[in-house]
C-alpha cells in the first residue's frame, strides 16, 4: 500500500513541476495533498492527516487559486 | 483474520481503482476533464478513510474523513468557481 502511494507521489510531484498550465498545475497539487493525507493516514498519524486534508485541500487550493486568477495563466 | 484479510483486499482496490481514475487527471485533454477525475478519486480516498476506520475501530479516524470531505467540497467549489469565470471571459 505504502509503495504504491508513494510511487503515485513521485509522478504527481514530477508532473506538478513540469506542466505549463498553471490551472491543472493547482488541480494536480490538489490530488497530491489528498494522496499524502492518505499516507499519513495509512502510517498511523490521524492528527497530519487532518491537518493535511484541512490545509491542503481546501485552504491551498483556494489560495492557490486565487493568486493565479490575479496573475497569469501560463507558464512563459 | 479472515475479515483482517478482507479488509486489506478492499483497501488494496480501492487505491488501485483511484490509481486508475487518475488518467483522467493526468492525461484528461480539458480540464473539465480533469477535475472530474479529481472528484472521482476523492470519493475513492474517502472510502479508504472511512474502511481504514472501520478497520481500526476509531473514532478519529472517522474525523479524517470528515475534514476532508468539507475541506475537499470547498477546493472544488473554488476551482469551479475559477472555471466559470474564465469560461464566461470568452477563453
Amino acid at each position: 500500500m505504502i509503495e504504491i502511494l508513494l510511487l503515485v507521489h513521485l509522478i504527481l510531484a514530477i508532473l506538478v513541476l513540469s506542466i505549463r498550465s498553471l490551472f491543472t498545475a493547482v488541480i494536480l497539487m490538489a490530488i497530491f495533498s489528498l494522496f499524502s493525507a492518505v499516507l499519513f493516514f495509512v502510517l498511523h498519524a490521524p492528527d497530519v492527516a487532518l491537518t493535511e486534508a484541512a490545509v491542503g485541500a481546501g485552504v491551498s487550493t483556494f489560495l492557490y487559486i486565487w493568486i493565479v486568477k490575479r496573475t497569469q495563466k501560463e507558464v512563459k | 483474520m479472515t475479515t483482517t484479510l478482507a479488509f486489506d483486499l478492499i483497501g488494496y482496490l480501492f487505491v488501485a481503482s483511484s490509481v486508475v481514475s487518475l488518467y483522467r487527471v493526468l492525461w484528461g485533454p480539458t480540464i473539465p476533464d480533469r477535475l472530474l477525475g479529481l472528484n472521482v478519486a476523492s470519493a475513492q480516498i474517502l472510502a479508504i478513510l472511512v474502511l481504514y476506520a472501520a478497520k481500526e475501530k476509531l473514532h478519529v479516524y472517522l474525523d479524517v474523513a470528515l475534514v476532508y470531505d468539507i475541506f475537499g467540497f470547498v477546493g472544488i467549489l473554488a476551482l469551479t468557481k475559477f472555471l466559470e469565470k474564465r469560461h464566461r471571459k470568452g477563453e
